[in-house]
Formats: structure tokens, C-alpha cells, sequence
């Protein structure tokens, strides 16, 4: 455990939520020193410049490990294995950031070897995965047993989330269906999801995502997990194809919404839960808290996994609320009182 | 011939159809009440 302001923490890559999680760091008094990783030199130096002493510019070579307590992997989908295996073999735990199937996979099989060394592998500390997995850890509290989760996101980070996003799209969808994991088409299963507001009611299809892989372990029994992105015409007409055009550097504003379905006594129930937020600007808050917490040792076991799994999700839901990022519960009995009229969530910027 | 071009006016056909239904289908009914309300600390406790 390390206490005040001795904490070293560092972070692989500077996209989008790369940066909002070092700015979220150098504003926590707990961080002593945020050592950065970035192939782009240029851009390195302006955030090291924009962010101010606490920064340092990592100096060793890319395949070693970095001089941290624990790192922060935000760096492209498909290196997070082997980043994430440098830092563990090194004594190091790792936060990552990555919402590919295949990332997630190399990650969570590094759970023998975290366990062995007694460090923690944060899988999918960002929007979704990471808010959803503690959204959906949240609202199985009310239960006693549980047996449903849909999640569902739209919006992404930057624009390395954005062909992410893309690519989801035209490939397998894998959710969890009585006890097995099953290939759907991606791009298929329209549904109309309903996301806090502004952003309100956006048709939603499977993807490749990697949600039911990290939240099947979390909650043993479960029947099923799915998990949807929002998609437009334009996407579902073009997602075999490359990224025909640009997309926003810090991505737009984007929501998340988990269904939970079970047994509460005697009868079935559903929660829903969700949060409407800059996909980058969450995801970095989400990565920060995680990366803060793993370093206290507040985790509730060594090894790899999911939010859902290795964190209390109330009191990490509210450090991220004193960090800006609200979670909202859809309730039926609110007739003509939305959150637009009581100012609940009006997707604020928090980056301070 | 014949039955070549018919076999493929009605793929053309199928295609159609199915294009508009993946494009203009519905994707089901809004919620007709309710809101959205943030959970508080105490609720998160």
C-alpha cells in the first residue's frame, strides 16, 4: 500500500481518454508523479507541457516496464496483452482500458500468474466496459439472485474508439445464453434503448464486445449477458467497409444504460441504471479511480478481472460522482419528471 | 436464359425488400412514463 502523495503512476498511450486519465491523476493529491508513455513525441510533450511538473516523460524502451507502482494501459486494442505481461512479470499491477474482445481475453488469462505475484489486472476500466460492469454490480445489490444483464453504450472515446466501434459492428457479437457463451451476427438484434437525457431513445445492435466476458464471472448463475451499441443507418449500411470519414478527436457525448433483471423474494424485478457523460472523459475518471484504488490495496482480490468483480461498486460509483460522473436509475413512477427538468444530469464537463 | 434472369430479378427483388426492412423497420416502443433521477450517496452507500 502506498500512502500520500508517494503514489507512481503510469500510463502507455495519450489518445483520448490516455489524456483525461493523466489529468485526472495530476489533480489527485494522492499521485506523487504520472510517468507517460506515447509513441507521438510532438504530442507527448504538449501534455507533459499542459499538464505540469507532476508529469514525467517515460525514458526506457518500449518493451520495458515502466517506473510506476501501477500502469494505465490506454494505448491501441491489440497490445494490451503483451503491456499488460511486461507490467505483471514486473511486479507492477495494470489498469487497462481496452474494450476489444480479443485484449480483454489476453488479459483476463493473466489471472494465475496476477495471483501468483499479488498484483491486480483492471480488464476494461473505461465507459463501457468499466462503468457498466460497476452499474451493473450496483444494481445486483437489490437482489437476491440475478439472472439478466443487458447493457447497451453509445458513443466513443476518440477516434481509435471510434473505428473500435466500427469494427464491432460488422463482427461476432458473443453473448452469454443458459450457461454458454454464443456467436450472434454482429449489427443484428435491433433494440430501442432508452439513455438518460439529452440523449434519450437510440436503436442499439450487437457488436464484438467484450462485456459478457467479464461480467459472466462476476456474477456466477447468471442466465444471460448481452451487450449493444448504437448504431445509425449510415453505420449498419457501412460497417464492412474502412471508416469512409473522420471522426471527432475527443468523441462526442455519449451514454450507457444496464438492464438487470431477477428475484427480489418472491417476485421478478428489473433495474436499470445509467449515465450520460463524454465516453473519453468518463472512461478516464473510471481508469483514475481504479488505478488509485488498486494502489491502496482496496481491491477485493488479487488477480485479473472485471470492475464488477474486484471493486465495491458503491463506493467507487461515488468517488467517480465527486469526480463528475452521475448515475442516474430510470424509474416508472416519474411521470413528466425527467432529469432535464431537475437538472440531474446535464453531461457537464468534470476534468479538473 | 430465361430462368437465369428470372432467378435474378428475383434475388434483385429480395434484396430489395430486405433492405428496406433492415432500414426502415421499428425498433420497438419508448417507455410511456417514467424519468430519470440520480442516485444520491445514500443511495450508492
Amino acid at each position: 500500500m502506498t500512502g500520500p502523495a508517494e503514489l507512481r503512476v503510469g500510463i502507455v498511450g495519450l489518445g483520448a481518454v490516455g489524456a483525461r486519465v493523466a489529468r485526472q491523476l495530476v489533480s489527485d493529491p494522492r499521485v506523487a508523479q504520472v510517468v507517460l508513455r506515447e509513441p507521438r513525441r510532438n504530442h507527448l510533450d504538449l501534455v507533459v507541457e499542459s499538464l505540469g511538473p507532476k508529469t514525467v516523460i517515460d525514458s526506457g524502451t518500449d518493451n520495458a516496464p515502466l517506473d510506476a507502482d501501477v500502469v494505465v494501459i490506454a494505448a491501441h486494442n491489440g497490445e494490451h496483452g503483451a503491456l499488460a505481461t511486461v507490467a505483471v512479470r514486473a511486479g507492477q499491477s495494470v489498469v487497462s482500458t481496452t474494450d476489444n474482445i480479443d485484449d480483454v481475453r489476453a488479459l483476463l488469462s493473466l489471472d494465475a500468474e496476477a495471483r501468483e505475484r499479488e498484483v491486480s489486472v483492471v480488464v476494461g476500466a473505461g465507459f463501457a466496459p468499466g462503468l457498466t460492469c460497476l452499474l451493473a454490480a450496483q444494481a445486483a445489490r437489490s437482489f437476491d439472485a440475478i439472472d439478466e444483464i443487458h447493457v447497451a453504450k453509445v458513443g466513443t472515446g476518440g477516434p481509435a474508439c471510434a473505428r473500435e466501434h466500427h469494427r464491432a459492428l460488422s463482427r461476432s457479437a458473443l453473448d452469454w445464453r443458459e450457461g454458454a457463451f454464443v456467436r450472434r451476427p454482429g449489427g443484428s438484434g435491433r433494440e430501442l434503448c432508452w439513455f438518460p437525457d439529452p440523449v434519450g431513445a437510440v436503436d442499439c445492435y450487437r457488436a464484438a464486445l467484450p462485456d459478457a466476458l467479464l461480467l459472466v464471472p462476476a456474477f456466477p448463475g447468471v442466465r444471460r449477458v448481452t451487450a449493444r451499441v448504437a448504431a445509425t443507418r449510415r453505420d449498419r449500411l457501412t460497417m464492412r467497409l474502412p471508416m469512409l470519414w473522420p471522426t471527432h478527436p475527443e468523441g462526442g457525448p455519449g451514454a450507457v444504460r444496464v438492464e438487470v433483471r431477477g428475484q427480489r423474494g418472491e417476485a421478478r424485478d428489473v433495474v436499470v441504471l445509467g449515465a450520460m457523460d463524454r465516453a473519453a472523459v468518463a472512461s478516464g475518471a473510471v481508469a483514475a479511480v481504479a488505478a488509485q484504488r488498486v494502489a491502496e490495496g482496496a481491491v477485493r482480490r488479487r488477480g485479473a478481472g472485471g470492475l464488477a468483480e474486484l471493486f465495491s461498486p458503491g463506493e467507487v460509483l461515488t468517488e467517480l460522482r465527486q469526480r463528475g460522473v452521475r448515475v442516474a436509475v430510470f424509474q416508472g413512477d416519474l411521470a413528466g419528471e425527467t432529469t432535464a427538468e431537475n437538472g440531474a444530469l446535464d453531461g457537464a464537463d468534470h476534468t479538473a | 436464359m430465361r430462368l437465369f434472369r428470372r432467378a435474378l430479378y428475383a434475388l434483385g427483388v429480395a434484396s430489395m425488400v430486405a433492405a428496406v426492412l433492415r432500414l426502415r423497420g421499428t425498433g420497438g416502443s419508448p417507455p410511456q412514463q417514467g424519468g430519470w433521477r440520480e442516485l444520491s450517496d445514500t443511495d450508492l452507500a
